[in-house]
């Protein structure tokens, strides 16, 4: 086929499109190797010592008010995303497995409620959800902290996983499920020998994705959290408040590739699988 | 042989169980408890005091419920300045994604799939690094003006930071994986034997475009604008980082009367206003979805 004028413009638009998504990440990258202490855009030269600074290594920088106050907080908080993405994931995954296996294999009258339902806590802008779980936390009288940032998470990531499991579940037909019964297997027995290691890619990349989405909340993590519980998220958003300091760029770059390392493998599971 | 009724019926009440336990005590209960306190009376350091107290709307929406004295402008300025800034969002996100995602569509499949991935991928980045990034090149001694002005055009450095322009800029730049995706699903279902038919009968490129392409991928545009509008009409984030105090949509408003001004039940109510503004406008677009194709229900 001939490339008109009209496939040109494509192209260009294409790569026009690809160089905004990923220019504002790669200058990041840049800038985070650069030795410039004064002016963090101008480029001096290379430099690690920025990521040295962060791990509390010894550096060639000066010291100064410019710089991370505490390597301590800022491992106290990526322990705390740690801990809270683990645990949220491990019970929204199990829960929205669940409900994807209830509307997903069984017939009942309140179905189409728990499809709504189930929506809501994705396309709810995150403030309300928030500020709806602050009240609700002081109302109660719980401290907020680890565990109700971990609460509020499940609600939301549930709702994720449910979507990516009852996903593979439509593509799985009922008939294994069927003859395995018709064979004489208990429901557990079926459940565990046929509709497990079917379902195991969708589970996987339902709870891959929830750990993803918790590791980035700041809004809700933002409303109920408690002094102690400061996430990764919220001590970037507490420094940037402030002023902007060249350690965060050699952070965020850890983070990113973090993120991107976890979401390729996700994605790479499951264009293997199919 | 019908298993018996009984046994099935429980498994189901299982696997029900816990997502109702937690959407009914942590999302539909908080959210109860917000609606009630939008309609109680602030209490003097936070929290409520219990008496019905309907003027937190008032003093939003002023006139139209007849509490005049109550009515501060300032908010109705904020929400409208909301609205207004979600739907540019919206239609920039759709001017850059709907020739990208053609673009995509038409590509040999090895490739197709890489360029899927790099599209999905910053989907995964996280939020405040994505926002960050802006910051780094809007404010004054920022990348685009240090650019400007080591090419000798630093008579024309702008002054974006804290503008609508950046907060506009930030919210796209987080939100166009949401619209290019239905986008794309839409695009790629697109027949080209139609286009080339149109062709065929004498249709101009144009008006193939405004009665064919166009009606075919609108279920696309729908989704997409929808799922873009709402997250940037209530975002916190980015106008926070990038339209600081000048620039306040009604997100940052809802944080300032939680966690400064101590006002729960106005906080409550703007929420509330929130939640009707997105209700008002999915019953709108569906309404029009329905109306542009009637065989579709949904």
């Amino acid at each position: 086929m001939k490339r008109t004028t009209a496939d040109r413009v494509l192209s260009a638009w294409g790569a026009g499109f690809l160089l905004i998504l990923y220019l504002p990440v790669a200058l990041i990258f840049v800038y985070s190797f650069n030795s410039n202490v004064v002016n963090m855009m101008a480029w001096e030269g290379f430099t690690l010592d920025w990521y040295r600074s962060i791990f509390g290594l010894p550096t060639q920088l000066a010291k100064s008010e410019n710089y991370v106050e505490s390597t301590a907080t800022l491992v106290a908080a990526v322990r705390n995303s740690v801990v809270v993405a683990l645990f949220a994931t491990v019970v929204s995954t199990a829960i929205g497995t669940a409900t994807a296996l209830a509307l997903g294999r069984h017939r009942f009258a309140l179905k189409p409620l728990y499809q709504a339902l189930l929506v809501l806590p994705m396309i709810m802008p995150d403030i309300v959800l928030g500020i709806a779980l602050l009240i609700f936390f002081v109302g109660v009288g719980v401290e907020p902290g680890l565990s109700t940032i971990v609460a509020g998470h499940c609600v939301f990531l549930s709702s994720y996983v449910f979507v990516v499991v009852s996903a593979r579940l439509a593509g799985m037909t009922a008939d294994l499920e069927e003859a395995s019964a018709d064979l004489g297997a208990s429901p557990w027995v079926t459940f565990k020998r046929v509709t497990l290691p079917q379902l195991l890619p969708g589970i996987a990349g339902g709870a891959l994705l929830a750990f993803i989405i918790s590791m980035d909340d700041l809004v809700i993590t933002y409303f109920i959290a408690g002094v102690d519980s400061t996430t990764l998220p919220l001590f970037i958003y507490g420094v940037l408040r402030r002023g902007i300091k060249p350690e965060i760029n050699a952070i965020a770059m850890l983070l990113l590739a973090f993120s991107f390392v976890v979401a390729a493998t996700g994605l790479w599971l499951r264009s293997r699988r199919q | 042989m019908r298993p018996a009724r009984r046994p099935v019926r429980w498994r189901l009440v299982g696997l029900l169980a816990p997502a109702t336990l937690l959407l009914a005590g942590l999302f539909l209960v908080p959210l109860g408890i917000m609606a009630t306190y939008s309609f109680l009376s602030p209490g003097l350091y936070g929290g409520v005091e219990w008496e019905f107290y309907p003027f937190n709307y008032g003093r939003v929406l002023g006139a139209p419920l007849g509490d005049v004295e109550e009515f501060d402008p300032v908010y109705a300025a904020i929400l409208l300045r909301s609205l207004r800034l979600a739907t540019i969002t919206a239609a920039v996100c759709l001017v850059v994604c709907y020739p990208a995602a053609f673009w995509v569509s038409r590509l040999p499949a090895p490739r197709k799939n890489l360029f899927l991935f790099l599209v999905t991928l910053p989907f995964f980045a996280n939020l405040i690094i994505r926002v960050y990034a802006w910051m780094l090149i809007l404010r004054p001694t920022g990348f685009l003006n240090t650019a400007l002005d080591t090419l000798g055009l630093a008579a024309f450095a702008p002054d974006l930071m804290f503008t609508e322009a950046a907060v506009i800029i930030g919210l796209v730049y987080v939100l166009l994986p949401f619209m290019f995706l239905p986008l794309y699903a839409a695009v790629e279902k697109l027949d080209p034997a139609l286009l080339q038919a149109s062709a065929d009968l004498g249709a101009t490129p144009w008006r193939t475009f405004v009665r064919v392409v166009l009606p075919l991928t609108a279920p696309g545009i729908l989704g997409g604008c929808v799922i873009v509008f709402i997250p940037a009409f209530g975002n916190f984030v980015v106008p926070a980082l990038l339209g600081g105090a000048k620039v306040m949509l009604v997100g940052n408003t809802i944080e300032q009367q939680f966690l400064a001004a101590r006002n729960w039940p106005f906080g409550a109510a703007l929420a509330m206003l929130v939640l009707a503004s997105i209700l008002v406008f999915m019953l709108a677009v569906a309404l029009r979805a329905g109306r542009a194709n009637p065989s579709v229900r949904s």
